[in-house]
């Protein structure tokens, strides 16, 4: 049980790190042909991810709504979202005379699925992205104050770029535009580059360790 | 409690209010003051415009509706441009919640423009794995994606594209993206292996942590947030909501300028008294 647990999966991986490390490298029709056939097999897995995900989801908030935990009525919404939203978009529409099959229309009629993704989840998802507008303004005049020098030169940086990234700040303020363009091109980027950087060599290293076995958490925390 | 520690505790449903008028009141009344174009945006619409009639043009939309304010009118300005260019479009996109609005914007602006999907655009829709998608995308287009969106036909049959096997034959793919996946899966798994040209857009929020691959020439342009749309519609003549939107976006801007300066010019008043107190 322990090769299948830990050592099988250990050697899976060294051994499909090695080779597509190598892939890269190698431009032959074999080595194409290899790099075709796994990205495919990497679509399906992520197919299944989905299903996997959602059967979780489900499980989650049945467990919260069985416990009544507090708070269970909103697993409930989701639950009923959830449910209602499948059926409708997997389900038969007996208007549309077929099966749905997650089309948001057919020959430009709108279909329930489409309706539900269109003025619920649409509208609801953008509500929830407007709202910060209103949140940031206010946490802005809050908490957005030259306590140090460091954050007096941010909040210089920030009204400029505020200014130069609208029209009117353009008008009133003409060199706003280029001192935003300055700021955004040069000291911007080369601190993003650096950081950049950073993670990348973070990664390589990280990479190299699940290749060779040494960082093994992805295998889970199960019983040796 | 002095007038400015009152100020400094003022209701925030004040704010709201005035942050609510300022998006209001200049969608109600715009002024339309003039938009100065970016070098980043002037590039994509450059690159665009040099391709001649026929070429391959993929646009993959790449956010969910939570960004469709920004993105939205980015994505019918280069769709609305590309098929004026009678380009090949083909569409796309790497966010499963995105298929819906992908699909709408597509079949909108071509019905609008007299293009037929299947002979001038096609739309591929979404497909699971992310990064493997454009892997997937740059061996076999049609490993990839078998079939197209709305009708299901196989791609293999479709006249538009006809001639484009993988990725390579791709003349520039513009990803148009609220996060990741999005603009650095196209580069790191697309444009380092399969060498097409790359354009991005993007939500003004993640617009910074895009110019080191600007810079750097891995993308060739950049449309960032709304106002980038709005240059991007001054560009091509299109009067769209990211015009419309940009008198907003000026007033908020200003409101949320002047609420920093004055919460500052208390918070320093304040300080100053304290000093002073502790002075005496």
């Amino acid at each position: 049980m322990n090769f299948l647990r830990r050592q099988l999966p250990l050697l899976i991986t060294f051994a499909m790190g090695v080779v597509f490390a190598c892939q890269y490298y190698v431009p032959h029709p074999v080595s194409e042909l290899l790099l075709t056939t796994v990205t495919k097999w990497l679509q399906i897995i992520g197919g299944f991810a989905l299903v996997l995900g959602i059967t979780s989801l489900f499980h989650l908030h049945a467990g919260k709504i069985r416990r009544k935990e507090p708070g269970w009525g909103y697993s409930g919404v989701l639950y009923a979202s959830m449910v209602g939203t499948i059926l409708v978009g997997l389900g038969y529409s007996f208007s549309f005379q077929q099966w749905i099959l997650g089309k948001e229309t057919i020959d430009g009629v709108r279909t329930m699925f489409g309706w539900i993704y269109t003025f619920m989840m649409v509208p609801l998802q953008g509500t929830m992205f407007a709202i910060l507008a209103f949140f940031i303004a206010s946490a802005a005049y809050r908490s957005f104050r030259a306590r140090s020098r460091e954050a007096a030169v941010l909040l210089v940086a920030a009204v400029i770029v505020m200014l130069g990234r609208v029209p009117l700040g353009e008008y009133l303020v003409p060199i706003s535009g280029d001192a935003t363009q300055w700021i955004m091109n040069v000291l911007n980027a080369s601190v993003r580059r650096a950081i950049l950087i950073g993670i990348s060599l973070g990664a390589i290293a990280l990479s190299i360790k699940i290749i060779f076995g040494i960082e093994r958490a992805y295998l889970g925390g199960g019983r040796e | 409690m002095t007038f400015a520690e009152r100020m400094l505790r003022i209701d925030r449903r004040i704010i709201f209010l005035l942050i609510g008028l300022c998006t209001l009141l200049p969608l109600l009344y715009p002024v339309g003051l003039a938009i100065k174009v970016s070098p980043e945006v002037r590039s994509v619409y450059d690159k665009i415009e040099s391709l001649p009639a026929g070429s391959v043009f993929l646009l993959s939309m790449d956010f969910d509706p939570a960004s469709k304010p920004e993105l939205y009118p980015q994505a019918i300005a280069l769709l609305h441009h590309a098929f004026r260019k009678n380009l090949r479009v083909i569409a796309m996109t790497l966010w499963l919640p995105g298929t819906g609005m992908a699909a709408e914007v597509i079949s909108q602006v071509a019905d609008g423009m007299g293009k037929v999907s299947g002979r001038d655009y096609v739309f591929l829709g979404w497909s699971p794995g992310g990064s493997s998608v454009v892997i997937n995308m740059g061996q076999d287009l049609y490993k990839a994606f078998p079939s197209e969106y709305f009708r299901h036909e196989p791609t293999k049959d479709l006249a538009v594209l006809k001639g484009v096997r993988n990725l390579r034959d791709v003349s520039y793919v513009v990803s148009l993206a609220a996060g990741t996946t999005g603009i650095e899966t196209w580069y790191v798994f697309g444009k380092d292996k399969y060498k097409f040209e790359l354009g991005g857009g993007c939500t003004g929020v993640i617009a910074p942590g895009l110019y080191p691959l600007l810079r750097s020439g891995q993308i060739n342009g950049l449309i960032g947030g709304l106002r980038g749309a709005a240059e991007y519609e001054v560009l091509t003549g299109l009067k769209g909501q990211a015009l419309a939107g940009m008198d907003a976006q000026s007033a908020t801007h200003f409101a949320i300028i002047v609420l920093v300066i004055l919460c500052n010019t208390f918070f320093l008043f304040i300080q100053r008294s304290r000093k002073q107190a502790d002075q005496r």
